[in-house]
């Protein structure tokens, strides 16, 4: 076998969680239109979405944590050298930049609505309807008041920024207390965060379905929220690497790309709330 | 010189080709594709006429175009082939030949651009028309109202193949498509030809007001040069004026599900003074039929 | 670092060596290919003659059921030609082979990355694949809206679960390019050899930079628009649904925005392919390399304002239209770049016409008829009566099937020796060119005429006065399936033969840095950089 590798690039052993994740997505993806869709029949057979769902979501769940765990092995084994490092950060960028893209879907479906509402049209009525004018938010929706709950949340995630970046000059300067005070802050901050979230949603006085309002406004804060829970357990995962004893002055990327996340996701809300919450809700 | 005669030759054999073709249709127009045909369906009007006048400059360029790369290429494959030419040049830069190729293109785009969009704006402005027609699509038939003339409101469906192939059933279908247009009628063609046809008069600019009941579809007449999609819970609008008296087809142009082959549009342009005959008669037995009036 | 490599079947599924991935996904992309193509051959031989005749007796089903089942074809080939063949041929395949060798990099940035994007492809391919035996439509199988998937057609047009498996089969799809594209990024811009400046990385490699762009800032605006449709589907929601306020147009600009750079995703990593192989057998270096290079990247990006040029007759205004006529028309300039920079390299050149040759010759000239029908097309004037009808088939299977497609067999030919070891048959591979070259443009040129005398796409039964060029057109299937099948005639007498290439088979004119290296290459190479001078 070559042993004589004269370059700094990270060859990966082979890994089995490739083909595993592909095996889980297949279930889920079978099992999830078969869970939406009860009474479907795949050759002959219906009601069996739960039972590929569940497990292909638990076989990803523990896939994810055995790959994230393979990588972070490796980080400590000092795989990740500093070509590797600068490799991994175009890759968190891009990654971040396909987000962005993805909300630009919900955004442009948003603008769209608000920009050009038009009137519910019923099945059969459609030549009187076009006559009439149409608003946005539509008729009959009460939206939330901007600089209650959200404007709160808007304050929660920016002071949440703060803290991260309080943590990032922590480990930079090697004060691993800092650390995990500020990294510690972030994490229950972006719990409270979705908290409220929550506690808004059940306080809505529109429902989900029939009508574009409630479309845009829940999918686009909702994948919102997905995204701020995915960036909650990121940063909780670096938190426990701390108490491992993980991350240099020099050599924390894992952290970094946790933060460039959580900065995303503080921005992403930023657009949401100026747009959604106070421009499209009055 | 030689491009030169080959354009004009063949400018020529298509004028003589498109000649033939609209000598062929003696009497009563019937606009509906001919078999083995190679250009547009033949036009029924300015608007057409125009966008066929511009497809021909088109396709005139493009062959153009594309007969230049060709001849270039097959005289760079005959000219620099290993035998002939054994040791290759090293060039690889000439700035001004990049320069060149760069710069024409952009100045056939220009020339193309100057009459695209004044063609486009003419197609597009809905002028000031007589009178309004509104288009339903459904899977899988169009329903016509004409909102100005007390809503006179019916169905278009395709006459099945059966219908087609039956002569008692044919004859039967053609008799009752007569009598709703109050003159006689034949079938024309499998698959273009419905119960009912939309009737309109001649020389007339017609509104067209256009939505859908279900699915998206295409309301469609290649020899008015028209097609707008039928959108559900939006409203379009475009317009046309037929120069002759005669039949018209056309098909559903976006996809709408099962059969969306078997929803074609047939229109019967007739002169004025039979239209207002027609418009009596429809009246008797359709007006508000449907939905109450439109932009009246 | 030590690595164990594994063999027999934990070689492929564990695989983290860009060779092995790459091999995997031209298979991959062999097999969904020869389904595209057993579908569109279905297509050719209903549309053979009029009425519905050919189904009906195929899939014993009555004339009803057979007029949807040909739309789930229509739309199962589409689907499949396009994200399971040419995308995981010239992208996955060639793209994961051959970049990392070109600019001399021992293996992709994110091994193991790379092989989840090659293992979801399976599962997104048997999700579409499902999709055609569960209910789409009440009472029939199969989606059949189109490769578009417009709604309302995609929502309450099919309310079984055959639609959300095909969207799903998208997601899936998608993730595995928008990781791919991520790779090839990072790779093409943190790995390239010492001394291997942007500027004097060959072209495919640029072609595929440039790609992954195109994936990472287009997909998700579909995995967006599809979600869209799901959650309309199974949620309540009402993005499309005009009934709660919402508006079918938005997800047609939803799906342009990503579907016209999905053109250009298909056809740049064929203009790479297409660079090298002219330059090898004219032994000449490309001729105006940076502007070939930037006039990929010029075409990339003003593919992504050029969108509305697929909805001109969809009711927008009308300054808005001319607005993207010019955009599509500028789109133009860059390409004939290109195809004169093509010309200019093979000028002065000492031309040898092998099969791989002849197929980059093939692609030049075909994609050209391809691209000015598309400039026709950009005008919305004209293409008020073109959209939708089969000169838009005719138009993009030209850049497409005989372009793109050109692209892979001329890539396969050019890079087999070096893949495989083996030679492949001249003559028979020149006699399979013949077969292919005649047979699609048999299919494919008498498609115009069917358009321009107004015959609409996705079309199940045509009037019959379109029944001549159909009947030809069919025909030509036939004269291309023979290329077909000797295609795969040429590839087991090829593999079946000794290992007998040389490390740089083509001799002088091929000059990257995958014909340094032996044939097949090592496992794993580079292990001391090149340095480029
Ligand atoms: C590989 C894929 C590919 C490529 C490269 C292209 C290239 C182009 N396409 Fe095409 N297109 C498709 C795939 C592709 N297309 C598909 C799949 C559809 C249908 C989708 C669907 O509805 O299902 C479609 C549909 C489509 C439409 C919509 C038609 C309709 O539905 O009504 C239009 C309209 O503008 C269009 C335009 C163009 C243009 C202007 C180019 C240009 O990029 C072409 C540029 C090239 C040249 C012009 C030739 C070389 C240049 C020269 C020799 C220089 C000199 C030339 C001039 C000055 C003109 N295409
Ligand atoms: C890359 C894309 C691609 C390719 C290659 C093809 C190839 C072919 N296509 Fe099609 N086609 C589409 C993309 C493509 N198509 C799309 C997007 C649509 C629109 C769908 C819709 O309306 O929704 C369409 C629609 C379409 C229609 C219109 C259907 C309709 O409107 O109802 C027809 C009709 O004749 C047709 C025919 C064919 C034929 C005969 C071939 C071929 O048989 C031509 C010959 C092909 C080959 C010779 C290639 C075979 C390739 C391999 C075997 C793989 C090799 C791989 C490796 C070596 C790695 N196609
Ligand atoms: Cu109606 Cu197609
Ligand atoms: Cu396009």
């Amino acid at each position: 076998m070559a042993g004589d590798v004269k370059h700094d690039y990270h060859l990966v052993n082979p890994s089995p969680w490739p083909a595993v994740a592909s095996i889980a997505v297949l279930l889920i993806t079978i099992g999830g239109v078969f869970t939406m869709k009860p009474e479907a029949k795949l050759f002959g057979a219906a009601g069996f979405g739960n039972y590929l769902l569940i497990p292909g979501f638990l076989l990803l769940l523990y896939t994810m944590f055995a790959w994230w765990k393979d990588v972070v092995k490796e980080a400590e084994m000092g795989d990740h050298t500093p070509v590797v490092g600068i490799g991994l950060r175009y890759g968190m960028i891009l990654f971040i930049a396909s987000e962005v893209m993805f909300f630009v879907a919900w955004f442009w479906a948003f603008f769209n609505a608000s920009l050009y509402p038009a009137l519910p049209i019923e099945q059969g009525a459609f030549w009187e309807v076009f006559q009439n004018e149409a608003a946005w938010p539509p008729q009959g929706i009460e939206t939330f008041d901007p600089w209650h709950l959200p404007f709160i949340n808007t304050l929660i995630l920016l002071l949440s920024g703060t803290t991260v970046t309080w943590a990032h000059h922590a480990v930079l300067h090697g004060d691993r207390q800092g650390l995990k005070n500020g990294l510690w802050l972030t994490v229950v901050l972006g719990v409270i965060f979705s908290f409220v979230q929550g506690y808004e949603y059940s306080h809505a006085a529109f429902g989900f379905s029939g009508n574009i309002y409630s479309a845009t406004f829940y999918m686009a804060t909702g994948f919102h929220g997905f995204h701020v829970l995915v960036g909650t357990i990121f940063l909780a995962v670096c938190l426990g690497r701390v108490y491992r004893g993980h991350f240099k002055t020099d050599h924390h990327f894992g952290f970094e790309a946790a933060a460039w996340y959580w900065h995303f996701v503080d921005v992403v809300w930023l657009f949401l709330f100026f747009a959604v919450y106070i421009w499209g809700g009055a | 010189m030689n491009v030169k005669r080959l354009i004009a030759g063949a400018f020529v054999a298509l004028t003589v080709f498109f000649g033939f073709a609209a000598t062929v249709s003696a009497q009563e127009r019937v606009g509906q594709p001919k078999d083995g045909g190679l250009w547009l369906i033949e036009s029924a009007n300015e608007q057409a006429a125009k966008v066929s006048e511009f497809n021909e400059a088109l396709l005139i360029l493009i062959t153009v175009i594309t007969v230049f790369v060709f001849a270039l290429m097959f005289w760079v494959m005959f000219r620099y082939r290993e035998k002939a030419n054994p040791t290759p040049s090293k060039t690889s830069h000439n700035t001004f030949i990049e320069f060149v190729w760069t710069v024409v293109p952009i100045g056939i785009l220009v020339g193309i651009g100057f009459w695209s969009i004044p063609l486009l704006y003419y197609q597009d402005v809905v002028p000031e028309t007589e009178f309004a027609i509104r288009v339903t699509g459904n899977q899988w038939n169009w329903t016509y109202n004409y909102p100005d003339h007390d809503g006179i409101e019916f169905t278009s469906v395709v006459v099945d193949d059966a219908t087609h192939a039956d002569p008692a059933k044919r004859q039967a279908a053609e008799k009752s498509l007569s009598d709703f247009l109050g003159r006689p009628a034949h079938f024309n063609a499998r698959l273009l030809d419905t119960d009912n046809r939309l009737v309109v008069p001649v020389d007339t600019k017609i509104k067209v007001l256009l939505t859908a009941s279900d699915v998206i579809h295409a309301w469609t007449v290649p020899s008015f040069g028209v097609k707008l999609d039928a959108v559900p819970g939006r409203l379009n609008e475009t317009w046309f004026e037929v120069d002759e008296v005669g039949t018209y087809y056309g098909q559903c142009s976006e996809l709408c599900g099962k059969d969306h082959a078997y929803m074609p549009i047939a229109v019967e342009v007739v002169s004025k003074e039979e239209f207002a005959r027609w418009v009596e008669q429809a009246k008797a037995e359709y007006a508000d039929a449907g939905t109450v009036a439109f932009g009246r | 670092m030590a690595h164990a490599d594994p063999t027999g079947w934990k070689r492929w599924v564990y695989s983290t060596n860009h060779k092995d991935i790459g091999v995997m996904y031209l298979w991959f992309a062999f097999i969904a290919g020869m389904i595209g193509f057993t579908m569109s051959g279905l297509i050719r031989a209903e549309l053979a003659q009029p009425g519905v005749t050919v189904l009906p007796a195929i899939f014993n089903m009555t004339e009803d059921q057979a007029r949807h089942m040909f739309n789930v074809l229509t739309t199962g080939h589409g689907l499949i030609m396009v994200f399971f063949m040419v995308m995981p041929a010239l992208i996955g395949g060639f793209g994961n082979y051959f970049v990392p060798l070109m600019i001399g990099a021992p293996d992709m940035a994110f091994p193991r990355m790379n092989n989840i994007s090659f293992w979801l492809m399976p599962p997104a391919f048997i999700l579409l694949l499902l999709s055609t035996f569960v209910e789409g439509n009440p009472g029939a199988a199969g989606f059949g809206g189109g490769w578009t998937a417009y709604a309302p057609l995609s929502t309450s047009g099919h309310t079984g679960p055959s639609m959300d498996l095909a969207i799903f089969s998208l997601h899936v799809a998608g993730a595995s390019s928008i990781m791919g594209a991520i790779n090839y990024i990072t790779t093409i811009f943190n790995m390239r050899a010492p001394g291997m400046t942007i500027h004097k990385m060959p072209l495919f490699a640029w072609s595929v930079l440039i790609t992954a762009f195109l994936l990472v800032l287009s997909l998700p605006v579909l995995a967006g628009a599809i979600t869209m449709l799901l959650t309309d589907r199974n949620f309540g929601t009402t993005f499309f649904d005009p009934a709660g306020g919402g508006d079918p147009i938005l997800y047609q600009h939803l799906f342009w925005f990503f579907g016209h750079p999905e053109v250009y995703i298909m056809i740049l990593p064929a203009f790479g392919i297409v660079s090298h192989i002219i330059s090898t057998f004219s032994k000449k270096p490309i001729f105006g390399y940076l502007g070939m290079a930037y006039a990929m990247a010029a075409i990339g990006f003003i593919g992504f304002v050029v969108w509305a040029h697929h909805m001109y007759t969809v009711g927008l205004d009308v300054d808005t239209k001319a607005y993207f006529v010019a955009a599509t028309m500028v789109i133009a300039v860059p390409t004939g770049v290109k195809i004169f920079s093509w010309i200019a390299t093979m000028w002065g050149g000492s031309i040898r016409f092998t099969v791989p040759m002849l197929y980059a010759i093939a692609f030049i000239l075909l994609f050209t008829v391809g691209g000015v029908t598309g400039v026709v097309l950009s005008n919305a004037g004209a293409d008020i009566v073109l959209h939708d009808t089969y000169y838009v088939v005719a138009h993009f299977h030209y850049v497409l099937s005989l372009g793109a497609v050109f692209a892979i067999f001329a890539g396969m030919y050019y890079w087999m020796g070096k893949m495989s070891g083996k030679q492949y048959p001249e003559f028979l591979a020149q006699i399979q060119f013949w077969f292919t070259f005649i047979g699609v443009n048999m299919i494919f040129f008498p498609q115009h005429f069917l358009g321009l005398q107004g015959m609409p796409r996705r079309y199940v039964d045509y009037t019959d006065a379109h029944a001549y060029w159909n009947k030809i057109s069919s025909y030509g299937y036939m004269v291309t399936l023979v290329g077909v099948l000797l295609f795969i005639v040429v590839m087991a007498v090829t593999l079946s033969r000794k290992k007998t290439v040389a490390d740089n088979q083509w001799g002088e004119g091929a000059t990257t840095l995958e014909w340094t290296l032996s044939s097949p290459p090592p496992f794993h190479q580079f292990n001391e950089l090149p340095r480029i001078k």
